[in-house]
């Protein structure tokens, strides 16, 4: 298993200076991940909810359009609490935008997994062995 | 079967692209909750978790009444290309 950088940079994944900060590093991007997730998950939920006409449908949907600007407001809230989230300072936004993008690049450069990642030989069989999955 | 129970086909689809992003949604809060180091932003996914569980039961049921709804098989009717 070759796992020699290819582009080295200044630090590898097991140096303990990259710990650093990383859980705040860490959780920050996880919920600006989640955040964006609820942020689609309520336009998808609008652009369904004015596409249908079954009451059932429309009544399930726009309750679950609620939960989701809900969720989108405690997710922001918890975000600006802990300073994740700037709505307000663009300055210290754009600081953490351009801190996370760097950290981020940097991770992305980085070799994590060995050069074959195809674990099927491990399996004992697939769900689609019985008709021939793995020859098609 | 009567026509009026089923849902109208742009309804179905835009119900099978809901569904699926909720299905991805709910593997991703489960997942991500062993990552994350703060416990209230875990708290807030296991809410995640819990209410995008109700909501795909709910959109399930509704689902059943698409145009295109055929009995599930157990296993997936197509093989996975490799």
């Amino acid at each position: 298993m070759n796992m020699q950088q290819a582009d080295p940079i200044k630090m590898d994944y097991l140096d303990p200076a990259n710990a650093l900060n990383m859980p705040e590093m860490a959780d920050m991007t996880f919920a600006m991940d989640f955040l964006s997730r609820v942020k689609e998950g309520v336009r998808n939920l609008s652009v369904a909810l004015t596409e249908s006409v079954s009451p059932d449908l429309r009544a399930l949907l726009r309750t679950q359009l609620r939960q989701g600007i809900a969720l989108h407001q405690e997710i922001s809230e918890l975000m600006i609490r802990k300073k994740w989230f700037h709505p307000y300072g663009l300055k210290e936004q754009f600081q953490l935008d351009m801190l996370s993008l760097q950290n981020t690049l940097e991770i992305s450069k980085q070799r994590f997994f060995p050069d074959d990642t195809s674990r099927k030989g491990m399996f004992d069989r697939t769900p689609d062995a019985h008709m021939g999955g793995s020859e098609a | 079967m009567d026509q009026q129970q089923l849902l109208a086909a742009h309804e179905a689809i835009d119900l099978h692209e809901i569904i699926n992003f909720k299905t991805l949604g709910l593997a991703k809060s489960k997942l991500m909750q062993g990552l994350v180091f703060d416990q209230e932003l875990r708290a807030l996914m296991e809410k995640d978790v819990q209410q995008t569980q109700q909501a795909i039961a709910e959109l399930q049921a509704v689902y059943a009444k698409a145009p295109f709804h055929a009995p599930v098989p157990e296993f997936r009717p197509t093989p996975i290309l490799n």
